[in-house]
């Protein structure tokens, strides 16, 4: 993605990633962290408050116990009669304002005495008596718990009817008859009024949002702020309704009277919540703060937002400063990036920009302005030696004319003679070469020649001049072939320091009766073609290479042609042509190629046609030697 | 043995009990029943009035259906539902005549006719008994046997048989603790096990925070000893004068609790309603169960168990000869003497 974005963006987007990375993480961890930590503070404050709550309703409750159990200690000191029974019921009430009403309910049946506040709250005091009309309160929690149970007993939270909706708990002292202490003789009660109570958990500031309840032993809601949930729901009918099985767990660790401080769905609206929980010892109620989550969470996010607002503009700074350096970095790069476009424009002579400093860059600068001198050298090198390789190659090009002059290129070359037909070509490797082959009439004779200089070249092709030039001279003089190859090859060898030589063919044809004379000075033998179709060697005759040592003897054979018969000279760049698998043609492969050729067909055609097998055997390698063929046909029967 | 709710009714006169009760009271309010108009016109409508044991709870969902969905009206009752409760003694209501029909267990019927209460049966809604005793597995009660020797608490009056015969029957001799109304003393752990109602008492145990793992239960009721509970009850002299009404009080209110049954979110719902008009301190999930415990007990839940509504002969035998047994009656009446269901087309 970054392929086509210059280097300065890619590294600024790169550390920028990276440092957003960094700084996400960084969030991530504070926000993590912060929260982790409030709530760490929550659950100290909310427990602290839950216990404080706890501790207030239990101050109030203890205070009750103390009263109860003095009147019991008392009344199980003696017998007392019912109006002193009333009496000491009066002054629990009147003179502890916590207390609602009191009463003595002995065991067995009898008159129960009973004081308690008036309903209409006149702070007048009235007596009544529980066992008037058979009422039978022995049935009743406050009676049988404390004589099955054996001890004082808080009762499970009641509504009382006829204080108006109050509701009310009452505690409850067995008594001993007196004198008698394993005996039950009926309980000393107290009542308390729980509105103070109500009052007090509905007013606690739990947080901006959260609030406080308060459950009995059984989990029977005491105070909630879901009104129609007091006394008739308990916590695990909550969590029953509500199919919430946590709540449960909830609830039996707070009615076991544990403190916790767990994640609460709010009965009151279901948002998550904290709930802070601690018992009340001496009733067996739990005290429970709720703490919407979110309240905390807003301060963290708060604080995150903050945090990440002030990264935002950290990372934009970054982003600036990150784009500067970056380019800084990268300016004398592109600087040179500019130079060396020109450069390649074939501007060596422009200087490179100065770069300061000794880093990465400026020694790449330094590296460029040397590449760029030894360029400009070399090009003006390269120029010189090219404007010598061209003047020697339009040399070459004008001896390579030259040579090409030195041989006979028309052809037919006797159109007035019917009795002799004769093509030649000359192929050399390079521009020119040190192959040739000449022929001349002289009178009924005809003189052939084809030969090939040792090497190749410029040396190859003057000494073929001389070669020629030296051979027509002699060969007019001489007719012979033997003699004519021996004065050449003296000719040739005196002071012949560069110690070349030529392999040569050379023979006469007597045109009116096909009597053929021949020497061959080490060249390759030509082959006969037979108008009958064999093809078959020129008997091989005596003789050296030619120019290579002195005083040397030629042997002359001699042969007769038939009518039609066609005789194919050539030079060793025919049999050791190379295929490009560097294989040679060979002897036999050109002897099998002569045999294939059409006998009717003219030697210009034989010539082109053992070319073109050539070409095609060589399969575009590249020629390694020069190539020269020359084909000669005597058609008999003179002019 | 005094009689339970005789003695609630007296307490609640002397003023004491009016900050115990669980029941708040909304005057001599009446229930009237919608007018449906499919029925026929109000004028045609015979007005009568039902009082119920307790207040409105689940254990009286069909006649609260039954009113709600104008079953009554279509049977030609202009029905009123009074609640009942400990201040409230139905047998007074029926005598005084400010009610003519009441609902009844089948024992305390029993008993009433014996102290000479001219009672006629009129259907049996409630065939099957939801007693049980409710023991603490951690107090190693695991089985029946078990209650041997601990302390048990039993119900008194009409309640008490049937438990005193599930201990003969078992052979056991449990130390008997008498039980009030509440569960505070089993969950105070003043008892090793105690008395419940399956459809009441024994949720209420869970609403407590009590795992049902937690306890043992055994149901007392057994098909050899089916004890019939709720059953509808008029005076004879009620029955005599005009027997269709009691033929369509039977009908409607076993209409309404089939309703019920095919409807229980419907019934919650109206059961629900009556509950809060009368500010009883329940809560849904405990009408919920109460209502899905309590059907098995009308309907049965296979064939031929009993049919609904009817009382059986061989269970009113059974009951009567375990009242008879435990002195608790001098003698019951004859089945045919004791029910009018038989000239009746209970469905």
């Amino acid at each position: 993605m970054f392929r086509n974005v210059s280097i300065a963006v890619r590294m600024t987007v790169l550390i920028l990633a990276g440092a957003g990375c960094i700084l996400g993480a960084l969030i991530g961890y504070s926000y993590v962290s912060a929260r982790r930590l409030l709530e760490e503070e929550l659950r100290e404050k909310a427990q602290y408050l839950a216990d404080a709550t706890a501790c207030r309703i239990e101050v109030v409750e203890r205070a009750v116990e103390k009263v109860v159990q003095s009147g019991a200690f008392m009344l199980e000191d003696r017998e007392w009669d019912l109006e002193e029974r009333y009496r000491i019921l009066t002054g629990v009430v009147e003179r502890n304002p916590e207390i609602f009403g009191a009463a003595i309910a002995p065991s067995p049946h009898g008159p129960a005495p009973y004081v308690c506040r008036a309903p209409d709250r006149s702070g007048e005091v009235v007596r009544r008596d529980l066992s008037a009309e058979e009422y039978n309160y022995e049935i009743w929690d406050w009676f049988t718990l404390p004589r099955d149970l054996g001890r004082a007993v808080w009762t499970e939270p009641y509504f009382d009817e006829g204080g108006g909706e109050v509701l009310m708990v009452t505690y409850s002292v067995p008594l001993r008859r007196p004198g008698y202490p394993g005996e039950f003789a009926g309980v000393l009660t107290s009542d308390v009024a729980l509105e103070w109570l109500r009052e007090m958990i509905a007013s606690l500031t739990v947080g901006e949002a959260g609030y406080a309840f308060l459950i009995s032993a059984n989990g029977t809601f005491v105070s909630h702020p879901v009104a129609e949930m007091i006394m008739s729901e308990t916590v695990f009918s909550a969590a029953e309704d509500r199919e919430y099985p946590l709540l449960r767990e909830i609830g039996r660790s707070m009615t076991r009277g544990e403190t916790g401080f767990v994640p609460f769905n709010s009965l009151a609206n279901g948002k998550e919540s904290w709930l802070a929980y601690a018992p009340v010892r001496s009733t067996g109620w739990s005290v429970g703060l709720v703490f919407p989550r979110e309240e905390i969470l807003a301060v963290v996010l708060r604080l995150s937002r903050e945090v990440f607002g002030l990264g935002a503009i950290g990372f934009a700074l970054l982003l600036g400063v990150a784009l500067g350096i970056a380019r800084s970095i990268t300016r004398p790069l592109r600087e040179l990036e500019a130079a060396t476009r020109t450069l390649s424009k074939g501007q060596l002579d422009v200087p490179l920009p100065a770069i300061q400093g000794d880093d990465e860059v400026a020694h790449l600068a330094t590296s460029f302005d040397t590449m760029r001198r030894d360029l400009k050298r070399y090009v003006e090198d390269l120029r010189s030696t090219t404007a010598a390789k061209e003047r020697i190659e339009s040399e070459v090009h004008i001896a390579h004319s030259i040579q090409m002059s030195l041989v006979p290129r028309t052809f037919p070359p006797f159109p007035e003679r019917h009795d002799v037909e004769i093509f030649a070509i000359l192929e050399p490797a390079r521009e020119i070469g040190g192959d040739f082959y000449d022929f001349f009439l002289d009178d009924d004779w005809l003189y052939m020649v084809a030969g090939d200089v040792s090497g190749k070249g410029i040396p190859a092709a003057l000494f073929m001049a001389v070669t020629r030039t030296f051979l027509r001279s002699i060969w007019h003089e001489l007719k012979e072939p033997g003699p004519t190859l021996a004065r050449l090859n003296n000719e040739l060898a005196r002071d012949n320091d560069s110690s070349m030589f030529v392999t040569l063919f050379c023979a006469r044809v007597h045109l009116p009766t096909g009597r053929c004379d021949y020497a061959n000075g080490g060249h390759n033998p030509p082959y006969r073609l037979r108008p009958g179709g064999e093809v078959e060697e020129v008997p091989r005759v005596k003789g050296a290479v030619v120019g290579g040592l002195e005083d040397l003897r030629f042997e002359e054979g001699s042969l007769t042609f038939e009518p039609g018969e066609v005789l194919y000279l050539y030079t060793d760049g025919v049999t050791d042509a190379m295929d490009p698998e560097d294989r040679l043609s060979g002897d036999t492969w050109l002897k099998t190629q002569l045999g294939g050729l059409d006998r009717q067909a003219d030697c210009t055609k034989i010539v082109r046609e053992m070319r073109e097998r050539l070409r095609v055997f060589t399969r575009g390698a590249e020629q390694s030697d020069d190539i020269t063929m020359l084909a000669f046909r005597y058609l008999g029967g003179g002019s | 043995m005094p009689e339970t709710e005789i003695s609630m009714l007296r307490a609640f006169r002397s003023g004491r009990i009016m900050r115990i009760l669980p029941v708040v009271l909304c005057g001599m309010a009446m229930l009237s029943a919608p007018r449906s108009e499919a029925g026929p016109p109000a004028d045609v409508l015979k007005p009568v009035t039902l009082i119920l044991q307790w207040a409105p709870q689940s254990q009286f969902a069909g006649y609260y259906v039954a009113l709600d969905k104008g079953i009554y009206a279509k049977h030609g009752l202009d029905l009123t539902i009074l609640r009942g409760g400990p201040d409230r003694e139905q047998v007074d209501y029926l005598l005084r005549g400010r009610a003519q029909y009441a609902t009844r267990w089948l024992t305390t019927a029993l008993e009433d006719m014996d102290r000479g209460v001219p009672l006629k049966h009129v259907a049996q809604v409630i065939n099957r008994s939801n007693l049980a005793i409710v023991g603490w597995k951690d107090r190693g009660i695991e089985s029946a046997q078990d209650l041997s020797g601990r302390r048990v608490g039993v119900w008194e009056g009409q309640f008490r048989p049937p438990f005193i015969a599930f201990f003969k029957a078992h052979g056991i001799q449990p130390q008997v603790v008498p039980q009030n109304y509440s569960i505070n003393l089993f969950l105070r752990r003043g008892v090793e096990a105690c008395s419940a109602m399956i459809y009441n008492e024994y949720h209420m145990i869970y609403q407590a925070g009590v795992d049902e793992d937690e306890l043992a239960l055994f149901t007392l009721a057994s098909d050899d000893m089916p004890l019939p509970e709720d059953g509808i009850y008029c005076l004879r002299e009620t029955h005599e004068r005009d027997p269709a009404v009691s033929r369509a009080m039977a009908d409607a209110s076993m209409e309404g609790w089939r309703y019920a049954a095919e409807h229980p979110v419907e019934a919650l719902a109206i059961v629900m309603k009556y509950v809060r008009e009368a500010h009883v301190p329940t809560n849904r999930a405990h009408m919920k169960w109460m209502l899905e415990k309590i059907l098995p007990s009308i309907f049965p839940p296979r064939e031929g168990l009993w049919e609904p509504g009817r009382l059986c002969r061989k269970a009113y035998r059974k009951t009567a000869d375990m009242m008879v047994e435990q002195g608790l009656i001098r003698r019951a009446p004859a089945f045919e003497e004791f029910t009018a269901q038989e000239c009746l087309n209970v469905p």
